[in-house]
């Protein structure tokens, strides 16, 4: 038992400790579209910011985040903001990826990363897990998890960001 | 070097559970506590990658697991070298799939080297390496294949035609357990995808020319598996179909190359010996309001003595913008899959509604199992209600009845018919979460990518606290 306090103990100081530390630098990376073509992280940047959140299609939850994004989309064009959906579908799943995204009309750049590459690098602990990445490859939001309701601050936060005025409408 | 260019992130998951041992009394509650800490540090080209995993049950007469992954890798086009523990997937997994499943505890890593080369798009991978399989069944971590086996291997992806992409792949696997020097393991294969417009296909066959392990003697086998799609906005089609005589290798727990299934929920016959099947899924938003999702799978052994069927329906209505609702039947038939049952056939429906009323959203659903295992017919229901608070909390209670216990399904999971449930589920901040979860789980098999365990019936209380820093 004394075991188990310590852990949660540290992990309640290491919580505590670490918000007030800025998230650290996003890490590079290039992977296959759903289409086949590379998209490289370095290169999304110089458009505009990048949004990111790991799904699967298992993943009940992922699956209405990204739904409940869909009307947002158009303002994210207008902003220069790319969305990208990264599967985490391991590679026996992949026929259905594209089919599915399709499906649910979502307009974003979905990525496939059937060794969970991705996973690792941004240490994701819960799916789905949001990202934002700022032009200077800073990590400068995180969310762990969705709810309904997640989605108005995740554009909040967008707002606050990069609103300057204009806001991402549906 | 500047402190600048070094960079340092990590994440942790702490996991303890308090509960009554299904051979204990209900006086004796034993302990689960795991930790996995993973920290990476970078470079400039380098990174280094370690995990650091605890596990310490209470009881005895189990095993503690702890162990230390590393990982050093130096990744600058066109190449990416690796050295320390990794998991890779040739193809669609039919000649090599080494992969992590963290949600199902399914963890299947090679430790040794990897180099990739990039260059007119196409790839190249070498890799040789030590395996290892550590899989969670009836709660306790154990390694499936501790044996001295090694597996070398090379993969060959190109784009260089438009539209289409070619591969090839092969993998070498020894074994001290071979009678002669000569008596290793080989996997081999290729595949071709298409692509034209919104249709793709992909075609994967492989061989395997391997030996009977202590009798001796050639064992050869093939796989063959082929996809087809078909995609535009607000209309999805899936088609796959699967043909294994023998190509699943590894031992009787374990495989290095996990073949694709067509069943959604994860079953598998026999992991790649004897499968024949296929599957087809149709998504479609014909308006935004409404989603459906239909599907057929099927994968059974060449005699049809053993398989799976499972057919699904889904349909998904947002009659309001803050409002959801889900209906959905799942019928699934097995043929001498579980241990024991010859026929066993599940017909579940369910219903489930969310609204949210803009500071706090409520979700409640409802679900019937008609179960028919032999000469048994029984029922299970479940009732469910959740609310929650966008990057707040979120307090489900499950309520989950048996109406009644065939007397086989005793020995197995024991004679409660009752599962009462409650889950906490708490956003402390955006980079932490916890979960506390206190009640009971009924257990049973569960699936995972072809790869099924037993889960224990468990009573008692689980944390888990998550963080990524």
């Amino acid at each position: 038992m004394k075991k188990i306090a310590l852990i949660f103990v540290l992990m309640l100081v290491l919580m505590v400790a670490d918000e007030s530390a800025s998230l650290p630098d996003a890490p590079g990376f290039t992977l296959k579209n759903a289409d086949g073509s590379e998209i490289c992280l370095d290169y999304l940047l110089k458009k505009g910011p990048v949004l990111m959140s790991f799904w699967a299609l298992w993943c009940k939850m992922c699956i209405k985040e990204l739904d409940a994004l869909r009307p947002y989309t158009n303002g994210f064009d207008s902003l220069n903001i790319t969305l990208l959906a990264i599967s985490q579908d391991k590679a026996r799943s992949i026929p259905q990826v594209k089919p599915f995204a399709k499906s649910h009309k979502w307009e974003y750049e979905v990525l496939l990363d059937p060794e969970n590459i991705m996973r690792d690098l941004y240490n994701v602990q819960v799916m789905p897990t949001f990202f934002i990445i700022d032009q200077n490859k800073k990590i400068v939001f995180t969310h762990q998890g969705y709810k309904p309701g997640d989605e108005k601050i995740i554009i909040e936060k967008l707002r606050e960001l990069y609103g300057q005025g204009k806001k991402p409408e549906e | 070097m500047k402190a600048d260019d070094i960079k340092i992130s990590g994440a942790n998951r702490a996991e303890y559970w308090l509960f009554v041992d299904k051979d204990l009394d209900s006086l004796n509650y034993k302990e689960h506590l795991e930790d996995k800490l993973k920290l990476s540090v970078s470079y400039k080209d380098i990174t280094l990658r370690g995990v650091l995993f605890l596990w310490n049950p209470s009881l005895s007469v189990r095993k503690k697991l702890n162990y230390f992954d590393y990982t050093a890798t130096y990744q600058k086009d066109p190449v990416n070298l690796l050295y320390g523990r990794f998991y890779t997937t040739f193809g669609r997994g039919l000649v090599l799939n080494q992969f992590l499943d963290e949600d199902f505890r399914n963890d299947n890593s090679l430790y040794g080297i990897k180099g990739d080369i990039k260059y007119f798009n196409s790839q190249l991978t070498l890799l040789s390496g030590q395996p290892r399989n550590i899989f969670f069944e009836e709660n306790e971590y154990k390694i499936k294949n501790d044996t001295t086996d090694q597996i070398r291997g090379a993969n060959f992806e190109t784009n260089l035609i438009p539209k289409t992409t070619l591969g090839g792949r092969y993998v070498r696997v020894n074994r001290t357990v071979d009678l002669t020097p000569k008596a290793f393991t080989e996997l081999y294969g290729g595949n071709i995808g298409l692509t034209c417009g919104p249709f793709e296909s992909y075609f994967e066959y492989a061989r395997q020319w391997g030996c009977h392990q202590v009798i001796g003697g050639r064992l050869k086998g093939t796989g063959l598996f082929f996809s087809a799609g078909f995609a535009i906005t607000g209309l999805g089609i899936s088609f796959q179909y699967l043909d294994y005589d023998t190509i699943g290798f590894g031992g009787p727990g374990y495989r290095y190359n996990e073949p694709p299934t067509p069943i959604k929920s994860g079953i598998s016959v026999n992991r790649g010996i004897d499968e024949k099947g296929f599957g087809g899924t149709v998504v479609t938003t014909p308006i935004d309001m409404i989603t459906g999702e239909f599907s057929y799978n099927e994968v059974k052994t060449d005699d049809k003595r053993n398989g799976v069927t499972e057919g699904i329906i889904k349909l998904i209505s947002h009659p309001k913008d803050n409002t959801e609702l889900t209906g959905g039947i799942e019928r699934i038939d097995k043929d001498s899959i579980e241990l024991g049952i010859t026929e066993k056939i599940e017909f579940k429906p369910y219903l489930d509604a969310t609204y949210d009323f803009g500071w706090i959203y409520v979700e409640a659903g409802y679900e019937h199992n008609f179960i028919s295992a032999d000469t048994s017919d029984y029922y299970e229901y479940a009732i469910s209600f959740a609310i929650g608070k966008a990057e707040a909390f979120v307090l489900s209670l499950r309520y989950e009845r048996r109406n009644r216990i065939p007397k086989w399904l005793v020995n197995k999971l024991g004679d409660e018919t009752n599962w009462p449930m409650a889950e906490l589920s708490l956003d402390l901040t955006n980079r932490h979460s916890l979960r506390i979860r206190v009640g009971a789980e009924k257990g049973g098999l569960v699936c995972s990518g072809g790869v099924c365990r037993f889960e224990a019936p468990f009573k008692g209380v689980k944390m888990v606290l998550t963080s990524i820093f």
